[in-house]
């Protein structure tokens, strides 16, 4: 059933393996590595690549990684049960070889798992075919053959109000008093004078119940129940005859004259206005003014705070023990003891401004990644747990492809066209000023840059550019650079298609020499589907060699939704085999945040790809890479 | 006790001279002196004392001892550190961490260096980097040499980044550039990928310059590999870089011998 499972260290080294199949494991094993465990992605423990699904188990005390795969269609019970099995019984087996820290014991070993992973594999199917699919009950054995017609009959005035009032108490007795009950009334019923249909049954054996219950309930508290139980049930048998309206005391009275509201007009002009209360209208606030928002953030705050006191208490002591038990030696860490510290972990990062779902998978991760493990000494849980989040923050935001924009525009030099590089985004996030910064920096490094302006909706979108060319040229002007124009706009004006201003701008392009045709597009919701798809066949129809998504460092949560829609929505419209996705993130509005840089983090880990440039202001020279250590520095700092 | 301590000395007083009315008020002083503070003071300077020699010896046994194989993903850099340590095949995955062993070079001296096998998946390997560079004495870069062509630039890249961070070491450690798979047919010559990464390097230098500094820039200007205005060439470096070719799996795969014996021949050099 199973195609491989595959035992290796965390250094690299396939320790055993087992191969149901003849295809080789490294292709899908490699792919679990990359996707999942190096991208922080391992909260939970399967994977599916191509027909195969993967799932996998950390040894994080001896760097083990245990991993199984079997084909996708089938749902295969007893996998999760002999991985743990599978697990123990190596770990038990070969402790002494996998114990060491050198490598040349794992090398020297040899590890004869073959019998024993085969006498567990069939103990585990055969546990998963124990259960056998149980077999319908005979109708003697159930319990409504144990009742007698009586209590079967149904009343049904009492019915249900009497279902409303109780429903609290049904849930928890049930399962209780059904036995007895049964036991009870051992008088065996008729199975032809049952008039209603099963379903009838069950319910008015509840109700046997409930009024069993509700005259418990009485004798305890009193007669004043009573009494309104029994206005309820004089009310109830009025009601069984025809069928009147239902009237709500405390609903107002839901008439219709009462609910028209509309003054009846002639051909649309309305009467004479009904003379309307003015003070009533104008409220009884100060008029021109907008007053203050109340901040009632106090009152949440010291609520939270209190929730989490008791929590701390609880923590300090056993915290105090464990660091005793860290001081002395060899301690290994479970999920109790790092839940509390990576709860503040969570919240930390979430008030830095990480997406809170991402923030959540992130600890899940982390904390998959050091159970088990054994903390050195010297060394408290909350210092490793946080050494262990530093390293995954550092190892998100490092890049995953080359970034490197100028050589690869010399390639393109090289081949004799334009490099195309595409700006989206969401309105408002700087757009349009960070072309203009990267044009300038692109300026200084020699290239001649065609800026196409293809955000035809804007007011004033052209004219925009048109400055920042004006400006541009006044600093590179033709003379210093031979008589070639560095930097020139090209605009169609407003209102026309932009995918079609973008494809005539890289012709132009093409035939004068420029290096690099930067394409500005409009602003667009991600929620937006005509818009999104216009951009997306401005994507496809020119396949720019570069798609930068444009976000703002102030964006929360937001990222998380305008990233994935952006990306579907490109996905979605291309033709290609392969759909061109969005390949690098610039982040702007860096200085406006002090030192809540969450947004970085939540950008990067959705899609997987860098963060090309950083925007920290709004003149030309304000443009920077990454720092993957500073922005992590600044977002663990307290 | 001072009576007695003064007979002693009028006793031993014929041999000593004139270095013994000192001795004697130096003792009389100690001996006035409250013993529990004198006690503090022997204490104090035997800590100091450990704490000095601890540093020596902890300096010299974490001295520069270890190998660093660094190298692209899937360039063979795990195989060939199984190869060195025992000569065997073993199947391999892509490392998420580092592992470490004793390699005995085989030279009439018998030296034992470190080898150290750091993951080159591109999120994981500049923390390694990081971690291991400063007790690092030699480093073997490992390169793909069948799909040099299409990885040259990300090879480029990396080079780039592990050669300007050796050249800020204390101690520049020993280069040597492993061009691994030899056994495929397709694989590049040594002197070709020599060329091409010469290239390379000569326009990365420009453009890593180039590129925007980052957000915490100080005014540390970045380092320059080679000469400016000349092409780079490896022979510029202060550093020692020489390549070879080898190939971890060998010729005939899991069954046959590895084709490193360039590779052990150097490091026996360098221990």
């Amino acid at each position: 059933m199973l195609d491989f499972f595959t035992i290796f260290s965390k250094g690299g080294l396939v320790l055993w393996c087992f191969q149901g199949v003849s295809d080789s494991c490294t292709g899908p094993v490699n792919a679990l590595i990359r996707s999942v465990l190096l991208q922080e992605r391992g909260g939970n423990n399967s994977f599916t690549h191509e027909a195969l699904t993967l799932k996998y188990k950390l040894d994080n005390q001896f760097e083990l990684v245990f991993v199984v795969g079997f084909q996708k269609i089938l749902t295969l019970t007893y996998v999760d049960k002999l991985i743990d099995d599978v697990h123990r019984q190596f770990r038990d087996k070969y402790r002494t070889e996998i114990q060491q820290q050198s490598a040349l014991s794992l090398l020297n070993g040899t590890f004869d798992f073959q019998n024993d992973f085969l006498r567990l594999l069939r103990e585990a199917e055969e546990s998963s075919k124990i259960r056998a699919p149980t077999t319908m009950k005979k109708f003697e054995e159930s319990e409504k053959a144990k009742k007698p017609v009586r209590s079967m009959i149904e009343t049904r005035g009492e019915k249900p109000k009497e279902k409303a009032k109780n429903s609290k108490k049904k849930g928890a007795k049930k399962e209780g008093s059904d036995g007895p009950l049964a036991t009870s009334k051992a008088v065996p019923a008729e199975k032809s004078g049952l008039p209603m249909g099963p379903e009838n049954g069950i319910e008015l054996s509840k109700e046997e119940l409930i009024r069993r219950k509700r005259e418990e309930f009485i004798q305890k508290h009193g007669r004043g129940m009573e009494k309104s139980s029994k206005s309820m049930k004089s009310d109830a048998p009025k009601e069984k005859g025809k069928k009147a309206p239902r009237v709500w005391e405390l609903g107002g009275c839901a008439n219709k004259e009462v609910l028209d509201y509309s003054t009846p007009t002639t051909n649309g002009t309305p009467e004479a206005a009904l003379s309307e209360d003015i003070n009533l209208i104008r409220g009884t606030g100060p008029g021109g003014q907008l007053q203050d928002l109340d901040c009632s953030s106090s009152d949440d705050e010291a609520a939270a705070q209190n929730a989490t006191k008791p929590r701390a208490t609880k923590g300090t002591l056993g915290g105090m023990f464990g660091m005793l038990k860290g001081l002395v030696g060899s301690k290994s860490l479970s999920r109790e003891d790092m839940e509390s510290v990576l709860d503040k972990m969570r919240d930390h990062l979430i008030a830095k401004n990480v997406a809170a779902d991402i923030a959540v998978q992130l600890c899940e991760s982390v904390a998959n990644k050091l159970e088990g493990k054994v903390m050195g000494t010297f060394s408290t849980v909350t210092s490793t747990v946080k050494q262990a989040l530093q390293e995954s923050l550092v190892q998100i935001l490092q890049p995953q492809r080359r970034v490197d924009m100028l050589r690869d525009i010399m390639d393109a030099q090289r081949r004799q066209r334009p490099y195309v590089v595409t700006f989206c985004g969401v309105n408002g996030v700087g757009k349009s000023t960070n072309l203009a910064k990267i044009s300038f920096w692109l300026l200084e490094n020699g290239f001649s840059v065609l800026i196409a302006a293809c955000d035809t909706f804007r007011a004033g979108a052209v004219e925009q550019l048109r400055t920042h060319t004006r400006r541009l040229s006044a600093l590179h002007p033709p003379e210093n650079h031979g008589g070639r124009t560095m930097v020139q706009l090209f605009e169609k004006g407003y209102g026309k298609d932009a995918a079609g201003i973008a494809m005539e701008a890289i012709a132009f392009a093409r035939n004068q020499g420029f290096d690099v045709v930067l394409v500005d597009t409009a602003g667009r919701m991600q929620d937006n589907a005509p818009l999104m798809t216009a951009l997306a066949k401005l994507i496809t129809v020119n396949t720019p060699d570069l798609v930068l998504f444009v976000g703002e460092a102030l964006v929360g949560n937001e990222a998380v939704d305008q990233l994935v829609k952006f990306n579907r929505a490109l996905a979605d419209h291309s033709m290609a085999q392969t759909p061109r996705l969005i390949d690098g993130i610039v982040l702007t509005k860096f200085d406006t945040i002090d030192d809540k840089v969450g947004a970085a983090i939540s950008m990067t880990y959705i899609t997987s790809k860098p963060i090309v440039f950083v925007g920290t202001g709004q003149t030309y020279c304000d443009l920077r890479s990454l720092n993957a250590k500073a922005v992590v520095a600044a977002l663990m700092k307290a | 006790m001072a009576a007695a301590g003064s007979r002693r000395v009028a006793d031993g007083g014929g041999s000593g001279g004139t270095f013994q009315p000192y001795l004697d008020s130096l003792r009389h002083e100690l001996q006035h002196r409250d013993p529990t503070l004198l006690s503090v003071v022997v204490a104090l300077l035997a800590v100091l004392l450990t704490l000095v020699f601890w540093k020596f010896v902890r300096s010299r046994r974490s001295s520069q001892r270890a190998v660093l194989l660094v190298g692209l993903c899937d360039s063979g850099k795990t195989l060939l550190f199984v190869r060195l340590l025992t000569g065997l095949y073993r199947n391999t995955q892509t490392s998420i961490t580092d592992s470490s062993a004793v390699y005995r070079v085989n030279n009439n001296r018998g030296n034992s260096l470190t080898l150290i096998d750091l993951p080159g998946h591109e999120s994981l390997r500049l923390q390694f980097l990081e971690r291991f560079k400063t007790s690092a004495r030699a480093v073997v870069f490992v390169v793909d040499s069948a799909a040099f062509q299409r990885e040259v630039k990300d090879v480029a890249e990396f080079l780039y980044q592990v050669l300007i961070d050796s050249m800020g070491l204390k101690n520049t450690p020993a280069f040597l550039i492993a061009c691994n798979k030899q056994d495929i047919a397709m694989a590049k010559s040594a002197k070709l990928i020599q060329q091409q990464l010469e290239k390379e390097l000569n326009t990365l230098r420009v453009t890593r310059s180039a590129a925007p500094s980052t957000l915490e820039s100080s005014s540390t200007v970045p380092a320059q590999l080679g000469k400016k205005g000349k092409e780079f060439e490896f022979s510029q470096l202060p550093l020692k870089v020489e390549f070879l070719e080898c190939s971890a799996k060998g010729g005939r795969g899991d069954t046959g011998p590895a084709g490193i014996q360039d590779v052990e021949k150097w490091l026996a050099k360098i221990a």
